[in-house]
This record gives structure tokens, C-alpha cells and sequence, in this order.
């Protein structure tokens, strides 16, 4: 069971910790070990970031530069041009359902509509109330032949009907 | 985890063997089934001979170009002035294929013999795997098994013993389509946006951090250590069709279809065949209305085209559209195709990288035109522009994305016209719902 | 054996030397082919698909920036093929830009603009409104970036990256969502940054200091040399009727290879001052009165005869090599020397392009100062001024030189009067660098002419002419 690290910038104003200390920096040291220069190590060193703080906050943004010896608007321009690495803060899960055409052909945007009705997800995007969910719309998983593939949190969750849903959810609660 | 089918009698049984069968995912299960033979093999011949060995196979790069896998190797220098890179190609983002994982899950050892193998022949000690951001479940299993093949000295300073030294290396990507194009790929392993670049120069010469470098899709690789242990002129002779296409080749059949899954199956096998009789066929009460054999960025085909198709490189462009990455999309009468063409529109638009101003404008363009279609407020010439746009579209851009959605939307304008026009006239689908 | 490569374009025959892209090819040739990205000292990106052109025997067009010259290549760019593909390019750009041509800065100068004027289509067929609309954002201080506009040619990102070697723009975001963005934690505010703006193709980049202050074509353009430092860039001054509106890189690659930096280029306001000296002066009755030309030489010249040698110089290093010669020369009959200061300001070099830095030494002419025989010592001049014969000043301050109670004659020669001057025995208006010919010698060595951009206030004339004028008076003859 996987958790989006949301919870890491949780209750007011506490200051999100360093990414590249301690721990952290013995994993990105090991990392900077698999590649010749440190600018290879962003795309991994923005996953740290994100697992410890639920998203690439704009102070994870700040130490991967300056560990990595990179410039702001470098680390800003790879940081959103993938999709996977978030640009704000999301509920305590993310559930990511896959609507391109294979899976749509078998019904995924019946899956989104359950989650959002489950979750009490306005819409798409948005962050339930409680701030246990946020559903968004993915492109293709790669899993196309076990429809509706959907990935929550770290957990990649294969067959997926509107139906199973709710028992989906059950174990996130 | 879900489970794949138990092998059909008409599959040809080579990759996907061992697919549902746990103990395989370890390595003394891997070796128990005549694992890692193939880099044993290749370790006691000459590099030259293992590239002739896979040039006889006829390989093709499984990840949709096609290119000839042993051609592809050859390009490498053959004096080693510095690094070598080999990079295996585990994006796996077009829509309808989902081999790529299975390979992965079930016998990650294949993959890493397999990069072993391509790393000693092209003389690359470093091998990047690049596995797309979604896959956890793949990269966590592929990470324990390098890790165990490390520790069992298979990979490592000294290749079994024998030599070279052979590091596998994963590297996560993060949700981009875009990064599955070799180039845009090399340009992610290096920590920038995954733009792809202009060539010359080509990965061969200069690749990552302008060093050779080969880039190689995971069902390719996967097939090379079986091409070691029974030779390239055994490869060469799984051949039902062109003799241009040789080998076996994972087909995953995917959306309205009985049976989806991945079906392997020798080049050449008939497409019919592999839908109605492997896959099951369609759904009940339902009829095929078009198919897209080779992933989404290939031309629809009609059930009648579809009718005599061959599954090989040279029998789908005879039959009007390309084997691609061979993620076979099904779709039957109750799909309103335009709905899919402007999903997968969607799709090309949010996947563009941005440079080129043709892929990035007229994706976004060619979406806008189909939804407002689907809204009601189309207008019979949207059909002619959206077709001129996809004409300027294609050949003119540094890579084939926006060539994908011109020819997913003309392939549809041109088949299904009928489709196209019920809505303009009266705003609703014409499909059998 | 030669290294050139032989190949046609459009039906015309070209030899250039192996390597060179099929676009520059075509551009020696005469050839000119329409593009976006590509800039000669930007590193080759092929992305904006303008520049595609058709190869005899090639299935696809080629990006000919990024295609080099093969030997008996059949280049055609203005095949109906290529022609198409960059109308197609053209529409694909005005689907998202805005028509704002009747108020963007760009307007007259822009390559949009231009291209869709010689190639593009007449209509639009885009119907999917609304536009797209994201605000304008300041970049930096000078800097502004309109994102409607921005057709994603990335030079600003390449020129900040490589040429200026902070990468401090980026693009950010994906498709038809993507924009430049600016580092977070600062502005872009480095010396050289300004090169955006001319590099960007449209008016997407622009600079605050010339928004909305005039059109492309009311500007006259002037090739000068800039004065703002001892690097000598090539500029041209884009004046309309008498002002000096704004200050580009000057058409010739001069030592600056087409760039110059931002206290250049946002320093020409000296060049417009009002406070001018309009007439030569002369006191009368505690007042300075003006003159006409005659009577004032004339009086200058009495001046010069009857004064006690030694004579002082205190002139300004941002003199022309003319004025600074004659000065000397004039000087030198008062068996006098003179000196010059230089503000100083950090040194910022541009690392893309060799031997190119905004200088520390904040003035045009310091070699042509010391060519004339000038020297760094203005202290030690101030202070032999006291008990010189007669101070001569070239456009400088003399403040500090009159202890009171003694009065040594002081000429000056300026463009405006400061108060320290006010006691002068005799004032000569000058031109300033826009409104005069003369050289300057760079930091290198190197002499480079400047021409005149407008005319100057009132009665002024170049101090050369004035000088001369003097020495002629004195029968020491320079020739005109």
C-alpha cells in the first residue's frame, strides 16, 4: 500500500524537509554514481522530491538546482515538461485512470465517473474535500489489455470497473 | 496484478513462455529454464559473430520503427575510443501495447541476458534501461533482478567470469509519451526535456553525452538471447509471410475484444485468425468495425480490410496501414469512432513536446476542430481542413507524432466518412451505441 | 585537395565549404530562405520548420539549417512543395498568435509579419475561438515578455544559455501549452540580456524602455560605435527627427558579432539632453552671454596668445580621436599635457563570443586619449591646474581646479555647461557622438568611425572642427 507523500506538507505553515540530507543524500549520492555528469541525476533527484514531499514544491525546485549545481529555470523547464511529477499539492491519494482509446472503448470514463462520485471529487483534477483524493485522467498506462488500468499513489491497479471501485478505495481509507 | 491467458495452441511459444509463472521472475528459476545460455554463448564468440548472428535472425526493432536490429549494431564504431552506451527502450507508451511490461514482470532475467548480450557485441559497458514513470510494479521487479544477477556475477566488473564489464541501469522516466522516441529518450537519460533531436548526428555516432549508442526496444532485446542458443538462421526460418519479417512477435489485442492479452505469434500469422480465433473475437452481439493492428499511431483498417491482412511488416502496409509496435486496437460497431479519433487526438496533443510548430499547433488545432464536431457545430468542409492539416503534418518534422495523428485522422476520414458526416449534419454519433 | 562542396539552389550554382548548412549555403548563393530558430551564433536546433526546403532525389523536405551541404545537391526552396510546407507553417503559427500588429512593437520589423506577407496564406481558417490568452510577465528590468505572442523559436533560451552562459530561461510545459519562463528567484537582469529582444523573431520579447515609444518605420538608423565602454561594439543609432529613440546592434558584425549589452543599449539618454549649450558664450558683465562663432574664436585665440604656459588639459576619454589630436596639438603650443578619467563599472563579459565584455572602463576613446598623449593622472592635472597659464576642458567636469581667489583662464569646450565651468573665459558648444563624424580606438587597438545620426542643437559644432578652427587662428595650420 503506497502513499503519494501527500500528507508531508499537511498542516499549516510546517516547513517541508530537505530532500538531499542525511538519507537523502547518501540515496542521491548513489544515484550520481549511475551517470557521468549531475545533470543526469534531475529526473531521479525530482522523484525524491516528490516522494518526500508530495509534490515538486518550488523548495524542492530550489535544493535540486543547488545540489545539482543547475540553474531555477533549468530544473523548472524539465520539472513540467513530464507529466508525472506534480506542480501543486494533491489529496493523500492520487488515482491516475487511463481514458485513451483502448481503455476508453472499454469503458474508463465510467471508472473516472465512479471515483469521482466515491471520492467526492468535484471534478476531475480537484482535491476532495477532505483531502484524502485527487482523481485525475492519465493518457495510456500500458496496460491496455487488463482495462481499466489505474494507478493510486505507487500502486499500479490493473482491471479496474466502476463496479470494483468502491472496494478499490476500501483499501486507501 | 492481473494474469495473462494460458498460451493458445496457434501461439508460438518464445517470449512469452513463461508469462503467470512466478518462479521465473528469480534467477536460479530463470536459470533452472535455460537461462542466461544464450550470454554464455555470445561471451565465447566474437563480437563481429554475434552481430552477424542477429543480422541473419532478420530481427526488427520491435518497438515499432522496424529497423533491423543486427544493421542497427553495426553502425557502432568498431574501435572503442570511450564509452559505448546501450539503451533499452522500456517506454512503452503507445496506446494498445502492453507487452513491454509482461516481458518485464514475468522474465526480467530475458531482458537483462538480452542486454548483455546487445552490450558485449556493441561494446558498451553501461546499459540504460529506461523504464516509463508508470510502471512500479516492472521497475521494482527488474531492480531485484539486476541486483541478483550483480550478486551472482553476471553482471558486474566481470561478465561470468568472462571479461567485459556489463552495469544495467534503470532509469525512471516521469509521463511522457515523447520519450519513447529514441532520441527524446536519450535526451531524459541525460536530465533535460525529452525533446527529440535532429539527426544527423545519429545515436551511432554520437548519442548519449555524444557517445555511440545503441537504442533497443525490450521485446528485441528479449529475443536475442534465443537467437544465440539456436542461431540467427533458426530466427530467420519463423517466418510465414515476407521472408523480410522473421521471428515471433507479441501481439497485444486490446478494447472490443473478447480475449485481450498478449498473443504470440510468428510473422506472418493472419490478423483475422489472431482477433477471432486466438482473442475470441468480439464481444457478444457486436461486429468488428476497424481495427488498428500495430498501436493507435497506424491507420484504421475496416473489417474488410482486415479481412486478408498478414501480420508483418509488409502484409499490414498492404493492407492499407503498418505492424507499428503491434498493440492491435479493436474496435467494434457500438464505438463512436469519432469520439476515439478526437481522444486520440487529445492524446497527440498533450504528448507534443512543442518544438516543432506543425505537431504542436496542429494537434492542438485538429482537436479543437473534432470536439466542436462532437459538440454539434461541425461543418462538412472541417472534413477537407482537417485532412489539409494532416497533410502538412507529415515528413516535416524532426520526429513522427504529428505524422501519427495526421494518419490516425485521415485513415478515419477516409473510412468511416460516414461517421464523420452524421455528426456534422446532425450533431449526435452514428454509431450503433 | 579544396574542402568546398559544389551544389545548386534555385537554379543558381554555390561552392561553399564543407559543412556549411544548406540555409547559409542558399544565403551566399542570394538565396534567402525564411526562418525562425536558426541564428548564426546560436546552436542549430531545427525546431520551428520554417526553413524547409526540397532536395532533388530526398522523400521528405529538409530543415536546411540543420542539413549540411552535400556535393551536387539540387537545392530548390521555392518549389511549389517548399513553398506549401512553409505557408503551412505560417498558418500554424497565426492560429494562436494574436493580430495585435496595431499594437505590438514588433510591427514593420517583424518576421512574421514578413514572411506571411511574401509566403503565407491571404485568409485564416481557424475558427476555434476564443484565443488562448496568458498575461504579459516582466522578465527582468528592461525585458518583457508577451507569451500570446511567443512563437516558441527558443533563441532567447539558446542565447542565454550558450552565448551569455546563464541559463536562466527555459521552456517550461508541454504542446501548445509550452511558454518561456524566467529563473524563479531572479530577474533577468544580466548585462547582456537585452539581446533577447533583438533576437526574438516577433514582438514577444520587448523592451519596456522602447514600448510604444514609436514605430519600426519612423526610425532612421545610424551606423555608430557605442560609448557606453572601451569594447568598441558596432551599433546603430535608430533615431526619429532629433532624438535618439533607441540603440541596436549595428548592421555590420563589428567585434560584437551582432550583440551588444544593456548599458549601451539603454544608454543613450546623454544623447537627448535639453540642457545643451545652444551658442558659444562669453562673460559679460558676470553673465555668460552668446556669441556668434567669429567673435568667440577670436577671442578664444587672444586668449591662448597672451596666456603663460604651462596649459592644462582636462579631457574627456569619450572624445573623437580628431578632437583628442587637435587638443593635443593645441596644448602642446602652451607647452602643456593634459589627462582623463574613466568611470569604471564591473566588467561582464559575454562568454559565447571571443574577446567580448561589457569593459570596466566606462568610456569610448581611452586609447585614442592615450594615443594623443593623454594621461590617467586627472588628480595630479586638477592640481597643476592651479597654477597653470589657461586650463583647456574637452566635455568634461573641471570641479575641483578653481581654489578661490585665483582665476586661471579656463576654455571649455562641452555639450552641456556644467556649474564649475561658469567662470569660463569662453564656452564652445560641441556635438556629442550623434551629432558628428569622428573614430574612436577600441580596447584592442582597433579605429572604428562612427557617422552622424542627427542634427545638433542650435549652433554646436564637432570639437574637432572647433580645435582646428583654433589652431588655424594661432597659424599652427591643421589641416582641415
Amino acid at each position: 500500500m503506497s502513499h503519494s507523500g501527500a500528507g508531508a506538507q499537511a498542516s499549516g505553515g510546517a516547513a517541508l524537509p530537505k530532500v538531499f540530507e542525511g538519507q537523502g543524500r547518501s540515496e542521491l549520492d548513489a544515484i550520481l554514481e549511475k551517470y557521468p555528469n549531475r545533470q543526469a541525476a534531475l529526473l531521479p533527484a525530482l522523484w525524491m522530491v516528490q516522494r518526500s514531499h508530495g509534490w515538486v514544491s518550488p523548495e524542492g525546485i530550489v535544493e535540486t538546482a543547488e545540489t545539482l549545481d543547475l540553474t531555477l529555470a533549468y530544473v523548472k523547464g524539465v520539472a513540467t515538461f513530464y507529466t508525472m511529477y506534480r506542480q501543486h499539492p494533491v489529496g493523500r491519494n492520487f488515482v491516475a485512470v487511463c481514458t485513451t482509446s483502448p481503455c476508453s472503448v472499454c469503458g474508463a470514463e465510467a471508472v473516472v465517473e465512479a471515483l469521482l462520485k466515491a471520492t467526492g471529487c468535484g471534478r476531475v483534477g480537484e482535491t476532495s474535500p477532505d483531502g484524502k483524493w485527487t482523481v485525475v485522467e492519465t493518457e495510456c498506462l500500458g496496460a491496455c489489455g487488463f482495462a481499466t488500468p489505474v494507478l493510486v499513489n505507487d500502486d499500479f491497479i490493473e482491471g479496474v470497473t466502476a463496479e470494483s471501485v468502491p472496494a478499490l478505495l476500501e483499501r486507501y481509507r | 496484478m492481473g494474469y495473462p491467458h494460458p498460451s493458445h495452441p496457434r501461439e508460438t511459444v518464445l517470449l512469452s513462455r513463461y508469462f503467470g509463472d512466478a518462479e521465473a521472475r528469480g534467477y536460479d528459476g530463470w536459470i533452472k529454464r535455460g537461462g542466461y545460455q544464450g550470454l554464455e554463448k555470445a561471451l565465447g564468440t566474437s563480437r563481429e559473430q554475434v552481430i552477424e548472428e542477429v543480422k541473419t535472425s532478420g530481427i526488427r526493432g520491435r518497438g515499432g520503427a522496424g529497423f533491423p536490429a543486427g544493421m542497427k549494431w553495426s553502425f557502432m564504431p568498431k574501435e572503442r575510443n570511450g564509452p559505448h552506451y546501450l539503451c533499452c527502450n522500456a517506454d512503452e507508451g503507445e496506446p494498445g501495447t502492453f507487452k513491454d511490461r509482461e516481458i518485464m514482470r514475468w522474465t526480467p532475467h530475458a531482458l537483462i541476458e538480452g542486454c548483455a548480450i546487445a552490450a558485449y557485441a556493441i561494446q558498451a559497458e553501461q546499459v540504460y534501461i529506461y523504464i516509463r514513470g508508470e510502471f512500479t510494479e516492472a521497475i521494482a521487479i527488474m531492480q531485484r533482478a539486476i541486483d541478483e544477477a550483480r550478486a551472482k556475477g553476471v553482471l558486474g566488473p566481470n561478465c561470468m567470469g568472462r571479461g567485459p564489464r556489463i552495469e544495467v541501469m534503470i532509469h525512471r522516466g516521469a509521463g511522457a509519451y515523447i520519450c519513447g522516441e529514441e532520441t527524446a529518450l536519450m535526451n531524459s537519460i541525460e536530465g533535460r526535456r525529452g525533446n527529440p533531436r535532429i539527426r544527423p548526428p545519429f545515436p551511432a555516432q554520437a548519442g548519449l553525452w555524444g557517445r555511440p549508442t545503441t537504442i533497443n526496444n525490450v521485446e528485441t532485446l528479449s529475443a536475442v538471447p534465443h537467437i544465440m542458443v539456436k542461431g540467427g538462421a533458426w530466427y530467420k526460418g519463423l517466418s510465414l509471410s515476407s521472408p523480410k519479417s522473421t521471428g515471433t512477435k507479441l501481439f497485444s489485442v486490446c478494447g472490443s475484444i473478447a480475449k485481450p492479452g498478449n498473443y504470440e505469434v510468428t510473422m506472418g500469422f493472419p490478423l483475422k485468425d489472431l482477433l477471432f480465433d486466438l482473442a475470441g473475437g468480439m464481444k457478444p452481439g457486436r461486429r468488428l468495425k476497424a481495427v488498428q493492428p500495430g498501436g493507435c499511431s497506424v491507420p484504421f483498417i475496416t473489417a474488410q480490410e482486415a479481412e486478408g491482412a498478414l501480420l508483418d511488416y509488409e502484409g499490414c502496409v498492404a493492407a492499407g496501414t503498418q505492424l507499428g509496435s503491434g498493440g492491435a486496437i479493436v474496435y467494434d460497431d457500438s464505438v463512436d469512432i469519432v469520439y476515439q479519433v478526437s481522444r486520440l487526438a487529445r492524446f497527440y496533443a498533450h504528448e507534443s513536446c512543442a518544438q516543432c510548430t506543425q505537431c504542436r499547433e496542429g494537434t492542438a488545432w485538429t482537436l479543437r476542430i473534432l470536439q466542436r464536431i462532437l459538440r454539434g457545430e461541425g461543418r462538412m468542409d472541417d472534413l477537407g481542413l482537417l485532412l489539409d492539416l494532416g497533410e502538412q503534418m507529415t515528413g516535416k518534422t524532426i520526429c513522427v507524432l504529428s505524422d501519427s495523428c495526421a494518419v490516425v485522422v485521415a485513415s478515419a476520414i477516409q473510412k468511416f466518412r460516414p461517421d464523420f458526416e452524421a455528426y456534422v449534419r446532425s450533431g449526435r454519433s452514428g454509431a450503433a451505441g | 585537395m579544396s574542402d568546398l562542396v559544389k551544389l545548386t539552389i534555385d537554379g543558381r550554382e554555390a561552392q561553399v565549404p564543407k559543412g556549411t548548412s544548406v540555409l547559409e549555403a542558399a544565403r551566399l548563393a542570394g538565396v534567402f530562405v525564411p526562418h525562425y530558430c536558426y541564428h548564426p551564433s546560436l546552436p542549430v536546433v531545427g525546431a520551428c520548420r520554417m526553413c524547409l526546403v526540397e532536395v532533388e532525389g530526398w522523400p521528405k523536405l529538409a530543415a536546411s539549417c540543420a542539413t549540411p551541404v552535400a556535393e551536387g545537391m539540387v537545392v530548390k526552396v521555392s518549389s511549389p512543395q517548399a513553398r506549401a510546407a512553409r505557408r503551412g507553417v505560417l498558418e500554424f503559427l497565426l492560429i494562436n498568435h494574436p493580430l495585435d500588429c496595431p499594437i505590438c512593437d514588433q510591427a514593420g520589423e517583424c518576421d512574421l509579419q514578413d514572411y506571411v506577407f511574401l509566403e503565407g496564406r491571404a485568409d485564416s481558417r481557424y475558427t476555434e475561438y476564443p484565443k488562448r490568452f496568458n498575461p504579459a510577465r516582466e522578465f527582468g528590468p528592461d525585458v518583457l515578455y508577451v507569451q500570446n505572442r511567443c512563437i516558441l523559436c527558443t533563441r532567447c533560451v539558446r542565447f542565454m544559455d550558450h552565448v551569455a552562459g546563464e541559463a536562466v530561461l527555459s521552456v517550461s510545459e508541454r504542446g501548445d501549452r509550452a511558454y518561456i519562463g524566467v529563473d524563479s528567484g531572479r530577474a533577468l537582469d544580466h548585462a547582456w540580456a537585452g539581446n533577447v529582444v533583438d533576437l526574438c523573431p516577433v514582438g514577444s520579447l520587448i523592451s519596456k524602455d522602447f514600448l510604444h515609444k514609436a514605430r519600426a518605420w519612423e526610425l532612421d538608423r545610424t551606423e555608430s560605435v557605442c560609448p557606453g565602454c572601451t569594447q568598441g561594439c558596432a551599433v546603430s543609432l535608430e533615431t526619429r527627427g532629433d532624438a535618439v529613440v533607441r540603440i541596436r546592434p549595428g548592421r555590420s558584425a563589428g567585434v560584437n558579432r551582432g550583440f551588444i549589452c544593456d548599458v549601451g543599449r539603454l544608454g543613450y539618454g546623454p544623447l537627448n539632453r535639453t540642457d545643451r549649450i545652444e551658442t558659444p558664450l562669453v562673460p559679460e558683465a558676470g553673465r555668460l552671454v552668446p556669441a556668434d562663432w567669429d567673435s568667440a574664436l577670436e577671442r578664444t585665440a587672444d586668449l591662448l596668445r597672451s596666456a603663460k604656459a604651462p596649459w592644462v588639459g582636462l579631457v574627456s576619454a569619450g572624445a573623437s580621436c580628431e578632437a583628442l589630436e587637435a587638443a593635443a596639438k593645441l596644448l602642446a603650443l602652451g607647452g602643456g599635457s593634459g589627462a582623463f578619467r574613466v568611470p569604471e563599472g564591473p566588467e561582464v563579459p559575454l562568454p559565447g563570443v571571443p574577446d567580448l565584455a561589457l569593459r570596466k572602463e566606462r568610456a569610448p576613446n581611452v586609447q585614442g586619449a592615450l594615443a594623443a598623449g593623454f594621461a590617467r593622472s586627472w588628480e595630479e592635472c586638477l592640481a597643476r591646474a592651479r597654477g597653470a597659464g589657461l586650463v583647456l576642458v574637452l566635455d568634461e567636469d573641471p570641479a575641483g581646479i578653481e581654489p578661490p581667489g585665483e582665476s586661471v583662464p579656463l576654455v571649455y569646450v562641452g555639450t552641456a555647461l556644467p556649474e564649475s565651468a561658469r567662470g569660463a573665459a569662453v564656452v564652445l558648444p560641441c556635438t556629442s557622438v550623434a551629432e558628428e563624424e569622428g573614430s574612436f580606438v577600441n580596447l584592442r587597438g582597433m579605429r572604428q568611425s562612427y557617422r552622424q545620426a542627427k542634427a545638433p542643437p542650435g549652433m554646436a559644432r564637432p570639437a574637432a572642427w572647433i580645435l582646428a578652427e583654433v589652431l588655424a587662428a594661432l597659424g599652427a595650420g591643421v589641416p582641415a
